[in-house]
């Protein structure tokens, strides 16, 4: 290692300070480990003329204590800084581990992660283990899979797991070229590996991730992307959609990762360069996809939107999914009680934290609660296992059709009327995910019962998640989806003064 | 931006390259539309392959093993 052209100024707790011209990828390591790596200038301001960067905010929480900080040019290992560095107040040493005590990189999502380069041999060959098992899954399936993106990369450009890469990424081009039959092949996949045993979360239309448990209890998601071919162009989920030769894919080659033998594309350079650019030869921790906006256009269209709002919602939940929700039972429960007699067959959908779900149960009520995000209601759902109460939470995504009519379908044939409520979930969709809800409401009422609604209609001030919608749009939507509303109100909401809620109790074409 | 360039983007905007550009834009978002058509009808296709065709029996054990295999693969 020897000095670099690049000049180190300054650094603080907010970030770094340096001078230099070229746009080249720097690593920064503590304890001579890399952490994170970003581009001189991509990734930092002018500032006084020189060049700002923030440290970035998974890294921040961290930076309290002392550590020999260095940032060294990628390519070349020539050093701009190398010294004893405090940051904070603390006299401790900083260590960039997780709970466990594993080390931890800054991944290319910009998330702590446990990245390859801290991973032993022994750690990595139940990952390779699973990729082989997934693959093999996929072709009893019919599908011939391969590693994409970083993987293949890897595999290609030195036979090895990428070290600041930190997941597993398959890939495969289906034979079929229309978006509906590659939609509804992945549906199957997911069908096959979820009866395999494996825990799927779907991505989007044709992506989904399979978790892979380790020998060190470590769970490590595998992502599955899928594409096909159309008119000349090959478009692959979530990056790519260029011209492209069928040849360049089938019939699958191979190539060798960590020593083993695998499938790959017939010309995988020519997939890396669709993937990566023509510079996919050189190292690039900090790369950053530059899809273009016409590529993101199709992508969307034709395959993304059933995860709308997932995140967010995950995101509340994540901090709160093991304490019960304060404020419960809310007045609307208390109303819903008071106008259905014990025990009632009730479907709370929305449920949430499901505090009321969970007061309606001790009121001797059966109660399902349905949830975009189900483990936002841990808590509720370990009290009522302990108390003995008739109280399940499932799965339900708006978004999707096929969990709506999966989960309507069964309500559906559930045996007698239902009590459905559905509290601030009108006013936390959007008006086609608010079809869907009426839908599903109206299949669990198909052997009668009432329909409860708590909607935000106006007042009060904007809020995070949910937004008004006036009450005439309520009524417009439930009369088109054959509910008759049988009485309405507007009161003022308890828990935040000004705010109007809409009050609708409603059956399915009952006059 | 200088009065110039300023009188020129209204002139732009508001004549036949304005018009157009809107007109680009719905366009857009029409094609939008109907991409998205693409993935419901894959789930409807799926959901009747799954649960309509499973219905039929009327036997109500299959149907509702149907029903839960279906929904834990969603």
């Amino acid at each position: 290692m020897g000095a670099s052209a690049i000049r180190f100024i300054s650094l603080n707790d907010e970030g770094l300070m340096l001078e230099g011209s070229d746009d080249i990828v720097l690593d920064v390591t503590f304890e001579g480990r890399r952490v994170w790596s970003f581009w001189l200038l991509r990734d930092s301001v002018e500032r006084g003329g020189h060049r700002w960067v923030e440290w970035p905010g998974s890294l921040v929480p961290f930076l309290d204590g002392h550590c020999q900080l260095g940032v060294i040019e990628h390519l070349t290992g020539e050093v701009v800084y190398d010294a004893p560095t405090q940051f904070g107040t603390s006299a401790d040493q900083i260590a960039i581990v997780n709970a466990e005590g594993k080390a931890l990189g800054i991944d290319k999502s910009g998330r702590m992660a446990q990245t390859f380069d801290t991973r032993s041999a022994e750690h990595v060959a139940p990952l390779l283990d699973s990729i082989e098992e997934v693959l093999g899954a996929l072709k009893d399936a019919g599908i011939e899979a391969f590693p994409a993106y970083g993987t293949l990369l890897g595999a290609v450009r030195e036979g090895k797991l990428i070290g600041h890469d930190s997941d597993a990424d398959l890939g495969y081009v289906s034979q079929h070229e229309n978006p509906v039959d590659v939609i509804r092949e992945s549906f199957r996949l997911q069908r096959r590996l979820s009866n395999a045993g494996y825990t799927i979360t779907r991505y989007s239309a044709i992506a989904f991730k399979v978790d892979v448990k380790e020998a060190d209890g470590s769970v490590r998601g595998l992502d599955v992307f899928g594409g096909f071919l159309c008119q000349g162009r090959l478009y692959l989920m979530g990056e790519v959609g260029q011209a492209f030769e069928r040849e360049w894919i089938f019939p699958l080659g191979t190539t060798t990762l960590e020593g083993r033998t695998l499938p790959a594309p017939a010309v995988p350079e020519k997939l890396l360069e669709a993937m990566y650019g023509r510079g996919w030869k050189v190292p690039d921790p900090a790369f950053h996809f530059e899809t273009p906006a016409s590529t993101h256009r199709r992508l969307n269209g034709w395959f993304r939107g059933t995860r709308t709002g997932r995140d967010a919602w995950s995101r509340f939940f994540s901090t709160r999914r093991h304490t019960l929700p304060e404020g419960s039972p809310s007045e609307f429960a208390q109303f819903v009680a008071s106008q259905e007699q014990t025990p009632a067959r009730v479907v709370d959908l929305g449920c949430g934290r499901a505090g009321d779900a969970l007061w309606l149960a001790r009121q001797g009520h059966h109660v399902t609660g349905y949830d975009f995000v189900p483990t936002g209601s841990l808590a509720a759902q370990k009290v009522a296992a302990d108390e003995g109460l008739d109280l399940s939470v499932e799965s339900l995504n708006l978004n999707e059709w096929r969990s709506v009519f999966g989960v309507g379908t069964k309500l559906a044939h559930a045996p007698g009327p239902a009590v459905v409520i559905a509290n601030h979930v009108a006013d936390a969709v959007g008006a086609r995910t608010r079809k869907s809800l009426w839908r599903v409401a109206s299949m669990a009422l198909r052997q009668g019962g009432r329909l409860y609604l708590n909607v935000w209609v106006g007042g009060g001030q904007s809020k995070a998640l949910v937004h008004p919608v006036p009450m005439r749009v309520i009524e417009r939507e439930l009369a088109a989806a054959g509910f008759v509303v049988q009485h309405q109100e507007i009161v003022e909401d308890q828990q935040d003064s000004g705010r109007q809620v809409g009050r609708l109790v409603a059956q399915v074409g009952v006059k | 931006m200088s009065l110039k360039d300023r009188l020129v983007g209204k002139l732009i905007s508001s004549g036949p390259v304005g018009q157009l550009t809107e007109r680009i834009k719905e366009l857009e978002a029409e094609v939008q539309e109907i991409r998205q058509q693409n993935l419901r009808l894959a789930e409807l296709a799926d959901v009747v392959g799954e649960l309509l065709i499973p219905m039929a029996s009327r036997d109500q054990a299959r149907i509702d093993a149907a029903v839960e295999a279906y929904l834990k693969s969603v």
